[in-house]
């Protein structure tokens, strides 16, 4: 009996449901895939023609969050933005909308995102970094400079992102404030570079 | 050309800062040294150079507010043999560079600045009352932040919350900064935004100050030192929590009433949380517009007056210390109104203090020496006079003479008589030098809430009837 495309869809967000609590309840680390499987009511085999992994389970919520924030973020700007400041809107808009997952992400993130090469590239994972890079890369574009080379920018700008997730996944600040004011110092750090404001290329050291 | 510009400009400050610092007569009698000093460590860069929002010496301002700060370690080294005061001058070159460098001390310094500049002339006040001086201004928030502040407040966007709000800051605030903004029903008011992650900045700028001050811990005066910056860490922490500021400030406005033209803003409950404060917005000037449209005497006196009873009803209804004077939280209104905004740092006197406060005064007042002399040695943390040195207990005491002196006077005080107020200062100047600093934690805010009053007053050249005032604010609510 072949089962129908709404009936595919429907479990499918089943597992993301049950998945979700359970990550949330004991943890990403300890929860198995056949937790997950059991608490969605599907045979372990079934639960793989969804996902692959828990890893790819944990990355599909995740990008699924930063594709609300993207919409968020489109939507709530108002083009009087600098680019520090529209950048902040991007980078906050994206962690409201993953907030939900931050009990649990920590380990995720660690392992789909990192930037040191591996073995098993996360495809959800990359996915979301490029989907991600190119937003950052569009509203870059809208204010018309880097003095960077795209790959520095780009590099730098991930590098100081990712720090800012590690940092937010463990923020202890009511609503995560510290991480707000990390984001705010790390952009004006990063547009300060690429618009080549205020650097003396090191002069100021060459003692 | 340009070289020889900057060139005449470091003369120039070279000059400036002779003149502003302290000299110590038998190291430094020039005050060269220190100068030299403040500027070879002013000139050179810090790593973070290009990052405009972190402090540096750049300033004269910063560099003379330096210069007393390295005055005021000196001279608790003056005893030291040769190998300590080497030493100790290292250590200096090296705290001046982390108090450079601190989070947000770039405008606690500022602050200090203001202070110093609310005086007529720069005056070395000792060190912790400098440092209570201290706010902790955050960097300016792009509108970006401000909404993610208001989505975690209030679960909304500014401009939904309010039927209109304005995207630029009006005014800094010491932790935050001001939005001006209209509600639904038509009010205008200022609303007050917190920069976040602050009171961890706070701690950790005073846990750097506690490394910085260090090599103090040996000095007799040590544990009186770490029982201020308690103090002062614990005042500060209160500021930041808005929920606490919307409390006086409604207290505060129930203590007067329309015929006292003091005006406290009334505060907008269901738009403030602890890191948002709405109140109602007073629309005016603060001293130096005031003063730049050359006021007559009388609205002079009319203001110091308002200024006096505003800030001893304060204190004798509610036992508050308003502990910050700064100029900017005084409105003068065009009706002729005195506004009283920001009420994050008020002291509530504990009834012991209230009581110990008002014994020292009523002592003055009945001319009851051995009584004066008592409540002195107590507010010094001595058990008795007698343990006192009799040059300490002396030099405190005329300090408080000077304080109980408007107190004393039938009819019209003038604040505006130069010579009054320079006497209290050359008294402040005395203690520090002769390391009189020694006192409870409390006399931090009662000393600024005086100097930064008188200085107001004197400032605006105001005189009021300051005695008839006490009498009728203190009947009744002793």
């Amino acid at each position: 009996m072949r089962i129908s495309e709404q009936a595919k869809q429907e479990s499918r967000a089943r597992i993301l449901e049950k998945a979700a609590e359970l990550f949330t309840g004991k943890g990403f680390e300890a929860t198995t895939t056949r937790d997950i499987a059991l608490a969605a009511g599907l045979a372990a085999g079934t639960m793989f023609n969804y996902f692959p992994s828990k890893e790819t389970l944990a990355m599909t919520m995740v990008t699924e969050a930063f594709r609300n924030g993207t919409t968020d973020f489109y939507r709530r700007r108002t083009g009087e933005e600098d680019l520090t400041e529209e950048l902040f809107l991007f980078i906050a808009s994206g962690l409201r909308r993953l907030r939900p997952l931050r009990p649990f992400l920590g380990p995720v993130l660690e392992r789909s995102l990192s930037p040191f090469p591996r073995k098993n590239v996360c495809q959800e994972g990359e996915a979301a970094r490029l989907n991600h890079l190119e937003a950052v890369q569009e509203i870059i574009g809208r204010h018309g400079f880097t003095t960077t080379p795209d790959y520095v920018a780009m590099t730098m700008y991930w590098s100081l992102y990712l720090g800012i997730l590690a940092f937010w996944t463990n923020d202890a600040s009511p609503n995560q404030e510290e991480t707000r004011a990390l984001i705010d110092y790390s952009l004006c750090v990063f547009v300060q570079v690429i618009s080549g404001a205020g650097t003396d290329r090191g002069a100021a050291h060459a003692r | 050309m340009h070289a020889e510009n900057r060139k005449t400009t470091e003369a120039l400050n070279m000059d400036v800062l002779l003149a502003a610092l302290p000299k110590e007569s038998a190291t430094d009698p020039t005050g060269r040294q220190l100068a030299q000093l403040i500027n070879r460590i002013a000139n050179q860069k810090v790593p973070v150079n290009s990052f405009s929002r972190i402090w540096t010496l750049g300033s004269l301002q910063a560099r003379v507010t330096a210069g007393y700060l390295a005055y005021w370690l000196r001279s608790r080294f003056a005893d030291a043999d040769k190998r300590q005061q080497l030493k100790s001058a290292a250590h200096l070159a090296a705290a001046l560079k982390l108090f450079g460098t601190m989070g947000y001390l770039r405008g606690a310094v500022m602050k200090i600045g203001q202070l110093l500049a609310n005086l007529p002339e720069v005056v070395p006040e000792e060190f912790a009352e400098v440092l209570s001086a201290l706010h902790f201004e955050a960097p300016p928030m792009h509108f970006a932040m401000v909404r993610e502040v208001f989505l975690d407040e209030f679960g909304r966007e500014p401009e939904e919350v309010f039927a209109a709000f304005d995207r630029q800051a009006f005014a800094a605030a010491s932790l935050g900064q001001v939005h001006r903004a209209r509600l639904h029903s038509g009010e205008e008011v200022a609303v007050k935004i917190q920069y976040p992650g602050i009171a961890r900045t706070i701690k950790a700028d005073l846990r750097n100050l506690r490394l910085l001050l260090q090599p103090l811990c040996l000095t007799i005066d040590w544990q009186d030192t770490l029982a201020k910056l308690a103090d002062i860490e614990r005042m500060l922490l209160m500021e930041t929590d808005y929920s606490q500021e919307a409390r006086f400030g409604k207290l505060a406005r129930s203590a007067f009433t329309a015929a006292d033209q003091v005006v406290v803003p009334q505060i907008y409950d269901e738009y403030s949380t602890a890191r948002v404060l709405t109140a109602e917005y007073l629309p005016g000037c603060h001293i130096n517009d005031f003063l730049a449209t050359d006021p007559g005497q009388g609205e002079r006196d009319h203001f110091t007056h308002l200024l006096t009873v505003a800030t001893y009803r304060l204190y004798y209804r509610l036992h508050w210390l308003p502990a910050d004077p700064h100029p900017g939280n005084f409105i003068f209104m065009a009706d002729g109104r005195l506004g009283l905004i920001d009420f994050g740092c008020t002291l509530t006197l504990s009834d012991e203090e209230w009581i110990f406060s008002n014994v020292a005064i009523q002592a003055a007042l009945d001319r009851d020496l051995p009584g004066l002399n008592r409540a002195i040695a107590r507010a010094c943390r001595f058990d008795d006079p007698d343990d006192m040195e009799p040059d300490r207990l002396e030099v405190i005491r005329s300090g408080f003479y000077w304080f109980m002196e408007p107190w004393q006077q039938e009819g019209v005080f003038d604040f505006g008589d130069r010579n009054f107020f320079l006497r209290g200062i050359d008294n402040v100047i005395e203690a520090t030098r002769k390391g009189y600093t020694r006192s409870l934690p409390m006399t931090i805010w009662s000393n600024r809430f005086t100097f930064g009053g008188r200085a107001f007053c004197y400032k605006l050249k105001g005189r009021c009837e300051f005695r008839k005032i006490f009498l009728q604010e203190s009947a009744g609510w002793q």
